[in-house]
């Protein structure tokens, strides 16, 4: 395990995900407290206090969000929690839903409880099936235990839930689209300003966490700040499910303690790459984070700082380890793909531009790339940035850039003898 | 009121409005395809970018709130960049076939392309093609692949005509505009609006696609006569200067389309489909021929015939047109109000499937004077009987049922198109129709509106006002 678990706590079993499990690990012991012996400020500023960040990818300041929300402004508040995980290569979300849906489900109440929220809402991914299932049977369970209705636990306050399952938009990930989504509209979304926080589900007050950054709440408020504090770095304490997948001998979901070592992380906790290839490439938190290189990997810890000082960030957890032999023009061509797939069509920089990337690289991998194509790319990665409605266009320039500053020599490569440098060399093939 | 500066300038700006707003209501230009003064912000075309002095970035200005000494850029070389970048994207796949597109010469992407682009594209490869002339209403046309996705024309019949008629299906540059329902958009009775609130030439007006080069057309101010709301609209024919002297003459007096004019007090900018189809109303065949009982006589010959009938009328009845101007109501009260007794007609009834009225625009009196008429004429036909003693009745207008008259009385009939009628009169005098004159029009709220002449009256034809004025001098008149 790389450093101390917050989440990963206890065994999976086949029953560690029901109500009965949670509740003999202590599960909603923690509400119980909240309802009794905290006002719903007091948890909000362990929250802050906490240093919780949000673990989505924007790592925006989950207490600093909460603060938006005035609890006497005389509007219903409403939470939802994001588990609409779309970002290439994670799925770190789907192990919480799978394997502690009542964490979730505790930890939403607590925070709905602090934000005054009467009716708060999963929006799930069409695709997540058993997560889905499992979340539904918790919240069933939950109702049967009186978790979830009128007067909760004795007390007077009252809160709802209801889980609804997206239909496999990208862009519904991002805060705004999956509330234009909840309402049934379209999944574009919205500009800034007004915040969610003033303005957001149905033009009221919404906060809008991820699944993990609001499982980590029922540990905060049960335990204090300080104990969270314990975990992580001074700068950025607790913790990262990271999901790794790629050539990596050891795929799956891990908690990484912010500050481990990165290199450590994937050679030791995941038993290195594939065949024992190097390192070619490490995309840290989802494609849309920018690619580090084998050598850039070492030396950096898993915190937040330290990526973003090597040019990177952990955005949403969702590693993808990229063996030496792997041809990136292709790579980018697969993200390019994605981007212009995935691209809502609501704002004219991410629209045309995506598909714009996408026919570019779709030339170069057919062997009609020009010498000015990639300062075209560069050039559309460079509009999109920070000047399109959600983030999502910018994302599609940062996979760009990152890929292009670092391995431009294969793109020239690709585009002088139209064929990949790595061809008959496929990747991770057995050579032997 | 917060204090902003734009391009250094001091500018008084309202708390709630954006920068845009601002910006507009001091004479600063920021470009736009997606905003609209009378709809929604999207925020997507992204042309209206702005940078804030010492900020490294560009942000839009239609959603930009003002704040106290908030410091605008709105041409800094960033933005000029930025703006050329968006030009180039909204471009990318955009047919640019302003040779054959209808907006071509009044198109938002064409001037803003020149004014903060004007290179060709440097993209080489081969654009995304889409639908042409997709049916989106009878009245409507799209191309798809002129479109640039402002979402104008879904906003329009979300917020403003409600017919939620339009939404974009399909995402990312695949994204198509289409009617929510199969005849969803026939089904708005506001739906040409979006036509003009298109920037580019996307939707497309199938009632003016391709009869006209803009340029080569000039908008006159009217009224609307299709309803007592009396919304200002433009009266678009061929400029004079643009005359053709041999083929086609008929495009000479053409009315090519009609257009909302502005006005806040009256329409905003709205107006009906009713409206755009004013050339239904005025280019029906027209009566041009003065006729005495059916045969062709002289203009001035009818006009002394009338005239000889009302000198010798006993009890003279006048059924009044409420589609007469206030001048040419105000004449007939002047000359003739003291010897007839006058009732106000209503022209015209609803038709068949016609909205008959909503709160957005359209009123159930189909006639555009009704309040003028009345002001000057107190009583309304009750459309039952005269009164039995007439022995004259003078027409005004359409809409009347000539059975009613008693069967002695002689009848004066004015009326400007063609009609069985015209051949049962005494006397009957071809009048002028609205787009052939100057007047004004009261509509229900008492608001007088002004309407040019569009095209020049036939000779043949009698102008009201001067008709009733000569209709007057009996006493002096020479035998």
């Amino acid at each position: 395990m790389p450093g101390k678990p917050l989440l990963m706590t206890f065994p999976v079993t086949a029953t560690s995900h029901t109500l009965a499990d949670y509740r003999a690990r202590g599960g909603y012991a923690t509400l119980a407290k909240a309802l009794s012996s905290m006002q719903p400020g007091d948890i909000t500023k362990e929250v802050s206090n906490a240093g919780l960040l949000g673990h989505g990818g924007a790592a925006f300041s989950a207490g600093r969000k909460w603060s938006v929300v005035n609890l006497n402004d005389g509007q219903p508040h409403y939470l939802c929690a994001n588990a609409d995980e779309g970002e290439p290569g994670t799925f770190k979300d789907r192990w919480i839903l799978e394997n502690a849906p009542h964490l979730l489900l505790e930890s939403m109440l607590i925070s709905s409880y602090a934000l005054q929220v009467r009716n708060a809402f999963v929006y799930i991914r069409g695709e997540f099936d058993v997560p889905y299932q499992r979340l539904a049977a918790a919240i069933e369970e939950a109702y049967d235990a009186g978790y979830f209705g009128e007067r909760i636990l004795g007390s007077d306050f009252a809160c709802d839930i209801v889980a609804y399952r997206g239909a496999g938009s990208y862009v519904c990930g991002e805060a705004s689209g999956l509330l234009s989504s909840l309402e049934g509209k379209r999944g574009y979304p919205r500009n800034r300003p007004p915040r969610l926080t003033v303005q957001g589900l149905y033009k009221r007050p919404t906060v809008v966490n991820n699944v993990e950054t609001l499982s980590n709440v029922a540990g905060i408020v049960a335990n204090g700040a300080a104990w969270y504090k314990s975990f992580g770095t001074a700068k950025c304490p607790g913790t990262q499910l990271v999901s790794i997948s790629g050539h990596i001998c050891r795929p799956g979901v891990y908690e990484v303690e912010y500050g481990y070592p990165l290199a450590k992380f994937l050679y030791e906790d995941c038993g290195g790459m594939v065949d024992g290839r190097k390192v070619k490439a490490l995309i840290p938190g989802g494609i849309s984070t920018k690619v580090l290189t084998g050598a850039e990997v070492e030396g950096v810890t898993f915190d937040h700082q330290s990526l973003n000082a090597a040019g990177s960030s952990v955005g949403s957890g969702g590693m993808v380890a990229i063996g030496e032999g792997t041809c990136m023009v292709r790579l980018l061509q697969v993200m390019l793909r994605f981007y212009h797939h995935e691209s809502c069509g609501q704002c004219t920089p991410c629209r045309e531009g995506t598909g714009w990337m996408h026919r570019i690289i779709d030339r170069i991998v057919g062997g009609e790339g020009r010498v000015e194509d990639l300062d075209r790319l560069i050039d559309i990665s460079r509009w999109n940035d920070g000047n399109t409605i959600c983030g999502m266009g910018d994302a599609a320039g940062y996979a760009t850039i990152g890929i292009l500053a670092k391995f431009r020599d294969e793109f020239e490569y690709f585009i002088a003898n139209k064929r990949s440098r790595f061809d008959g060399n496929l990747e991770c093939r057995r050579s032997s | 009121m917060p204090q902003i500066f734009i391009n250094g300038q001091p500018v008084q700006a309202d708390r709630s409005q954006t920068v845009m707003e601002a910006a507009r209501a001091n004479g600063f230009f920021i470009p736009y395809f997606c905003w609209h003064p009378n709809l929604s912000v999207a925020g997507n075309c992204r042309i209206c970018a702005i940078q804030i002095e010492d900020r490294s970035w560009v942000e839009i200005a239609c959603n930009m709130p003002v704040s106290e000494g908030l410091r605008v850029l709105t041409d800094s070389p960033k933005v000029k960049e930025y703006r050329k970048s968006i030009m180039q994207l909204m471009t990318l796949n955009h047919p640019v076939d302003c040779g054959i597109c209808d907006k071509s010469g009044e198109c938002m992407l064409q001037d803003y392309h020149y004014r903060y682009n004007g290179e060709p594209s440097i993209s080489r490869d081969a654009k995304v093609r889409s639908t042409k002339f997709h049916p989106l209403s009878e009245r409507i046309l799209l191309d798809n692949e002129r479109c640039i996705l402002c979402s104008r024309c879904v906003r329009f019949t979300r917020e403003i005509s409600k017919s939620n008629a339009l939404g974009i299906v399909q995402r990312g540059d695949a994204s198509l505009v289409r009617a929510s329902e199969d005849h969803a958009l026939d089904a708005d009775p506001y739906s040409d609006n979006v036509i003009d609130i298109c920037p580019v030439g996307a939707l497309l007006s199938r009632s003016f696609l391709y009869k006209a080069r803009v340029w080569y057309i000039k908008p006159t101010p009217s009224i609307c006569p299709g309803c007592a709301r009396g919304c200002s609209v433009q009266v678009w024919h061929r400029k004079p200067e643009w005359k053709l002297h041999t083929l086609d003459q008929v495009k000479n007096v053409r009315i090519e389309r009609v257009t909302p004019l502005e006005n806040p007090a009256v329409n905003g900018p709205w107006i009906c489909n009713k409206g755009r189809d004013l050339a239904r109303i005025f280019e029906r065949p027209r009566a041009e021929q003065a006729m005495e009982k059916g045969r062709p006589v002289e203009l001035s010959i009818a006009i002394a015939t009338a005239r000889r009938l009302i000198d010798e009328a006993k009890h003279p009845v006048a059924v009044v047109s409420n589609w007469g101007s206030n001048e040419e109501l105000a004449a007939l009260k002047r000359t003739l109000g003291a010897r007839f007794t006058a009732f106000v007609k209503q022209d015209c009834a609803p038709e068949p499937g016609e909205r008959i009225e909503d709160d957005i625009l359209i009123k159930a009196d189909k006639n555009p004077n009704t309040a003028g008429a009345r002001a000057l004429f107190a009583a309304a036909d009750d459309g039952i009987a005269l009164p039995a003693a007439s022995d004259l009745v003078l027409v005004w207008g359409e809409g009347f049922d000539f059975a009613r008259i008693p069967a002695k009385a002689k009848i004066i009939f004015l009326n400007s198109y063609l009609a069985p009628e015209n051949g049962h009169a005494d006397a009957f005098i071809p009048v002028s129709v609205q787009t052939e004159r100057r007047g004004h029009y009261t509509n229900f709220q008492g608001t007088v509106s002004a309407f040019e002449p569009c095209f020049p009256k036939k000779a043949s034809v009698a102008d009201a006002e001067a008709l009733f004025a000569a209709l007057a001098v009996t006493e002096d008149a020479p035998a």
